[in-house]
């Protein structure tokens, strides 16, 4: 319930200053905000538009939160998903088998890639306790510049210079029927796939042995010592698993809503995923949802520029408001806390006032 | 459980909020609509121009600038509605939703700066067939066929950079006489190469014909791999200042405005260094002190001119569907600056002789590598 | 009389739990002033409460007579009111004298003023006889130190009237001799001070008045002088108390832990703990003896496989278990109630059910192919909170952090138990305890000891270990300096020994 409020009250407050943006730059809050949500649910293809935008964000958000839960703040979504799609975009270019051998193996690909890349910094973690958020940066910037020089090399287009062959529409995440019944929209089967993991994540976490060690670890690692978990193992294996998530990610970023691997690009979901999850109290339901409320303001953005005058900068601006309020929604229970508070005061004092009355 | 009741019942609101303003407004709508609407009568205000930004901003110094400029002078000039959309992301998907969201808000001609947007394109001309997509230095087609085809409702727009580059050479070449020159380019593609081409050629053809000593050695060309990455640009300018470059050709975006703010502290410290600039005059970047400036010249394009002259042609019914034009030195497309107060009066007139050869053909620039450093 | 600090009614409700109801302290100028009550009964919060960290929801407070509003701790800082915390807030590396001004510097012009702080701080230091080091580095200085440094930086905020909350919990005895020295000299100087604690030694031989407090209610306030220990006990517990710990002499069976030249280094890599030799047989509980960092935890640590043994062996029921993994040891048969509750006894976000099944959660019933039970282990964790009378607000499911310090040790304690160890390792299980929780520890340990387990006490309270042990091993610098029976010996024996004096016979 608190919870809840938190995150309910986190977008309130950002709708609010993102409106009082618009109200400053001379623009009409209601109307940016009408166009906003209308460019992400108006018709059935905006709306898998929206859903499509979100699914790529549920897998990184799902990735942080998971290593939130188990006390890592894993900032690599970003490169571990980029490296995932790589991988994932390997097997799609390179092996020659029907839809329904290659989608597994790109599945298990993108898997493989983004785990390897978070294996490295949990491992660095648990043997040598180098702080996860500065390997998992680094990290990002060696997926970075990997698939500058390996895309090129072997993965190149025909005529594109900086981005890999499209793939075969047989070894993308696309379905003409979902297409269709989504009028066309670009809504894929990651979408199943990120509400499969997510309920999978969602029952590890709260129903297995190994979710209860690793949030132990997460928790408090010496007394996870003290009960003789591995916390060195645990650490690692949370890195594997969130970085798993996060090559999902570029599965359904790559494979899925695109259907390239472009170099020089970091995608913006990895770091969107800590919002994301955030804003989901880190829970996979939450992180479910939130995933899906950021995709509407990604996918609306734009309609709200082009049916007003308020400028991308403006905004980018009124969205990035958006997101802090809902990343900080730490603040938002100090707030809240401090609100209850007062009234219990308050209502304390009253009934102290009667009583001398 | 209760955590996802609450995000749900979020989006709710969020859509209740939607209706809400729906029903309210919903009778005003297209109205209030526009942006840079033009000053003229409103007849031809209903005619809008539309532009999809590449990855940069809007103020690169570069493709975004230039074509939103052209854009900015057709509001002034024809009264034609104009405005930009900036994609989330940089994936074919992330353009072609914001071409549609141009295209439901009634922007019935699309100009898309870059090579990226090839793909994009290439579908979205056959899916709003009532639309006119311009896309400047590219031309549709698929990721694997890299045949164009470029629908009746679009032009695709080239530039000769080489030629641009090499007028930069030989203006750089014949002001300084003698020294080593450098060239930070950014990510390795064709109009970045070829500006780094023409620009060799350049200097070449100075030092054969001219009586010029530049020198342009192999550790001295590089290609940084981004357009973005200002720290990263300061450092390889200071790289070549320090071993003794005198001027750096900066065909690279953000990466270039690195060595523009690396040259402008050296010249600040009373070093002698410059910058050749890029696709846009930039002298007004490189000012340090007064209004002297550390670039020398700019190999330009003017894209902003070709996305003008692309609306006005759509305006006057004259729209050249189905082509694809080349800006080149013969229709003053691509050059030099018309003004270069770092440049002599002699550099200024023997360089429009060499201008004068290129377009009547005497002289010929080459648009590959040959035997040319990268 | 003249009162400087008074607490009318005051009551102070928290979600499901009413922490101080119509609660009365009147403390006079000039006093020590002690706050018994057992863990929970809402000491804490009522001081908080002075301190200005909580708003009382009902009831006045005055100061010199005054009624006053305190809102935050500055306010009280302002009124004159300082407070020691229980967990110091110190800088760890500043100096004494950076610690006590942070927050409060004195400046000149926009340079602080270092040297004019430190000797001001040396003054006050003398007059008060703390004997503190303003140029000190609080990570060299000992807790007793560091404790003092917390006093000053109240002397140094013009602090009238100090709280101490639970001063002695972290001390040794000579230091607890030498805080009660100085509570004296600062109330010979005009101060006033409140001291919260449920050692009743203390308060006998510490303060003049006392403040009992039972389950958020006063009890009454006593002069210390007229009032016996047992009396204040019974006060603070609400039934008749005894403090002799009743035992039958103890059946020594076979022998379950043996330690052979054990040698452990400890956290600056020298060895702790050196060519250590001891066995504890079924039925017997063997307590160890002697000051705190001489080989202690390097011990437990090494038997319970947390700290890596350099040399010699471990022997738990005829199998070595030396380089055996933690969990390998729990399963066969080691439990341990540690020291640190909270850095190692609990998973304090988790629930009180998650905790009860820290070392078995992957045993059936509780979890079947990595799958967890829930019913099972609600079940299972209701019965230890129930047996163990652990109290929480909402039960197996109120999270740990919630309880309060007697109440979560008694948690950690029943899951130990119930995993029925042959060997039970129990450090300082009633540190911080209050009489009847202690007394009701102790007889779980003897009971534990009852049916023919073994049970290993590591104490830094003497009287606990010669109560509750029946074999004693005293332990200096980290080795064995002899073993005694605890029918046979007196404090002042062990006393000597823990100094590194031999058992009288031996040498």
């Amino acid at each position: 319930m608190r919870n809840f409020i938190i995150s309910l009250s986190a977008v309130v407050f950002g709708l609010i200053g993102g409106a009082i943006l618009m109200a400053v730059t001379g623009h009409d809050p209601m109307e940016g905000y009408r166009f906003l949500f209308q460019g992400g649910l108006k018709n059935i293809s905006r709306f898998g538009d929206t859903l499509a935008t979100g699914t790529p964000l549920i897998f990184t958000g799902l990735s942080v939160a998971f290593a939130f839960r188990t006390g890592l703040f894993n900032i690599g979504a970003a490169g571990q998903m980029l490296f995932g799609g790589f991988c994932a975009s390997i097997i799609g270019l390179k092996l020659d088998a029907s839809g329904a051998v290659l989608i597994p193996l790109m599945i298990i690909a993108a898997i493989l890639g983004g785990a390897v890349w978070a294996f490295i910094p949990g491992l660095l973690k648990a043997r040598f306790n180098v702080h996860e958020v500065v390997s998992t940066i680094m990290m990002n910037w060696i997926a970075y510049w990997t698939i500058y020089y390996a895309v090129p090399a072997y993965l190149k287009a025909e005529s594109v210079e900086t981005e890999s062959r499209a793939l075969p529409d047989k070894a993308t995440l696309k379905a003409a029927w979902l297409s269709d019944m989504f009028g066309g929209s670009y809504v894929n089967m990651g979408l199943f796939l990120a509400v499969i993991v997510v309920i999978i994540i969602a029952f590890i976490i709260n129903k297995t042995t190994l979710g209860y060690e690793l949030k132990a670890v997460g928790f408090n690692r010496h007394s996870a010592e003290y009960a003789g978990i591995g916390v060195n193992r645990s650490i690692i294996l949370s890195m594997l698993i969130s970085g798993a998530l996060a090559g999902l990610a570029g599965l359904a970023q790559y494979a899925g809503n695109g259907n390239n691997i472009q170099i020089g690009v970091l995608a913006t979901q990895g770091y969107d995923g800590i919002a994301v999850a955030l804003l989901g109290a880190n829970s996979p339901i939450g992180v479910l949802v939130s995933a899906l409320f950021f995709g509407l303001l990604y996918s609306g953005r734009g309609f709200m520029n082009a049916m007003t005058d308020i400028p991308p900068e403006i905004a980018d601006s009124i969205i990035a408001i958006i997101i802090y309020f809902a990343a900080t929604s730490v603040l938002m229970n100090r707030v809240i806390t401090w609100f209850l508070g007062r009234r219990r005061a308050n209502a304390g004092s009253a009934v102290s006032g009667k009583g001398k009355v | 459980m209760k955590k996802t009741l609450g995000t749900i019942a979020m989006c709710l609101l969020a859509v209740t909020l939607v209706a809400g303003c729906g029903s309210k407004n919903s009778n005003n709508a297209g109205n209030n609509a526009g942006t840079n609407a033009g000053t003229n009568e409103p007849a031809k205000a209903s005619f809008k121009a539309g532009m999809v930004t590449d990855s940069g901003t809007i103020d690169d110094k570069s493709f975004n600038q230039g074509t939103w400029e052209g854009l900015e002078q057709a509001t002034k000039d024809l009264g034609v509605e104009s405005k930009y959309l900036k994609p989330s992301g940089t994936t074919e998907a992330d353009y072609l939703k914001e071409i549609g969201n141009l295209y439901d808000a009634g922007y019935k001609m699309i100009v898309v700066p870059g090579f990226k947007f090839e793909t994009a394109i290439y579908a979205a001309q056959d899916k709003y067939k009532d639309a006119k997509f311009v896309l400047i230095d590219g031309s549709p087609h698929t990721a694997d066929d890299p045949t164009a085809k470029v629908g009746t409702n679009t032009v695709s727009i080239f530039f000769a950079e080489h030629q641009s580059g090499f007028i930069a050479g030989v203006a750089t070449a014949l002001q300084l006489k003698e020294g080593e020159a450098g060239f930070i380019g950014g990510m390795e593609i064709p109009p970045v190469q070829k500006y780094n081409w023409g620009f060799q050629q350049g200097v070449k053809y100075a030092n054969e014909n001219l009586g010029t000593k530049v020198t342009i050695k192999p550790e001295n060309v590089v290609y940084q791999g981004s357009f973005d990455n200002v720290a990263a640009g300061g450092q390889l300018a200071a790289a070549m200042y320090d071993r003794g470059v005198k001027v750096i050709f900066a065909a690279a975006g953000g990466v270039g405005v690195g060595a523009i703010n690396e040259a402008k502290t050296r010249a600040g410290a009373g070093k002698e260094v410059w910058i050749v600039g890029v696709d846009g005059d930039q002298f007004k970047d490189g000012v340090y002190k007064d209004d002297k400036s550390i670039i020398l010249t700019s190999a330009m394009k003017k894209v902003n001119a070709a996305s003008f002259d692309m609306v006005k042609a759509e305006q006057e019914g004259k729209f050249p569907g189905g082509q694809t034009l080349t800006f080149d030195i013969k229709n003053d497309g691509v050059g030099i600056p018309t003004t270069n107060p770092n440049l002599s009066d002699d550099t200024v007139s023997k360089v429009n002789e060499i201008v004068g050869k290129l377009k009547s053909g005497e002289i010929d620039v080459k648009a590959e590598k040959g035997d040319l450093i990268k | 009389m003249e009162f400087v600090v008074e607490m009318l009614n005051i009551r102070k409700e928290f979600p499901g739990v009413v922490a101080n109801d119509d609660i009365t302290l009147q403390l006079r100028k000039g006093e020590i002033h002690a706050l018994l009550g057992e863990n929970g009964a809402g000491k804490s919060t009522l001081m908080s409460i002075l301190f200005g960290m909580y708003q009382p929801d009902r009831g006045t407070i005055k100061v010199r007579g005054e009624q006053v509003k305190i809102a935050n701790p500055n306010v009280a800082n302002k009124l004159g009111i300082g407070m020691v915390h229980q967990h110091f807030k110190l800088v760890s590396n500043f100096t004494v004298t950076e610690n006590i001004i942070l927050g409060n510097e004195l400046k000149r012009g926009l340079a602080l003023n270092i040297k004019g702080a430190a000797r001001r701080i040396e003054e006050l230091s003398k007059r008060y006889g703390l004997n503190v080091d303003p140029y000190a580095k609080i990570e060299d200085i000992s807790v007793g130190m560091q404790q003092r440094v917390e006093i000053l930086k109240m002397l140094y905020r013009d602090a009238e009237v100090l709280i101490l909350d639970e001063p002695s919990a972290v001390l040794t005895p000579q230091e607890i001799d030498e805080l009660i020295k100085i509570m004296k000299g600062l109330v010979a100087e005009g101060k006033s001070v409140i001291v919260i604690t449920h050692k009743l030694k203390e308060i006998k031989a510490a303060a003049d008045r006392c403040t009992v407090i039972r389950r958020g209610k006063t009890i009454g306030t006593v002069d210390v002088a007229t009032t016996s220990e047992l009396q204040m006990a019974e006060m603070m517990v609400g039934r008749s108390v005894t403090f002799k710990v009743e035992k039958k002499p103890s059946q020594p069976g076979d022998v379950i832990l043996k330690l052979e030249g054990l040698t452990v280094n400890n956290n600056k890599n020298v060895p702790g703990l050196k060519d250590f030799n001891l066995e504890v047989r079924a039925g017997e509980i063997v307590g160890i003896a002697g000051v705190e960092g001489n080989g202690q935890s390097e011990l437990v640590e090494a038997i319970t496989g947390l700290r890596k043994s350099e040399a010699g062996r471990i022997i738990l029921n005829g199998q070595e278990i030396t380089s055996h993994s933690i969990r390998n040891r729990i399963n066969n048969g080691v439990a341990h109630i540690p020291e640190d509750r909270q850095k190692r006894g609990l998973v304090l976000d988790y629930t009180l059910e998650e905790n009860m099944i820290l070392q078995v959660y992957k045993r059936e019933p509780f979890s079947k192919r990595g799958i967890l039970n829930k019913g099972a282990i609600r079940k299972y964790a209701s019965g230890i909170l129930e047996s163990f009378d652990v109290r929480s607000g909402r039960g197996p499911v109120s999270v740990s952090r919630s309880l309060s310090g007697g109440n979560q040790q008694k948690a950690i304690i029943g899951r130990e138990i119930e995993l029925d160890p042959s060997l039970l390792i129990a450090v300082q299980p009633t540190r911080g305890l209050d009489v009847g929780s202690i007394e009701y520890i102790h007889k779980r340990l003897i009971g534990h000891r009852d049916r023919g387990k073994a049970v290993l006490l590591i104490s830094l309270e003497l009287d606990e270990v010669i109560n509750v042990s029946d074999r004693i091993a005293v332990v200096n610098n980290g080795e064995l300096i002899g073993i005694v029976n605890a029918a046979e010996t007196n404090e002042n024996e062990i006393g000597l020994m823990m100094a590194g004096v031999g058992k009288g016979g031996d040498q």
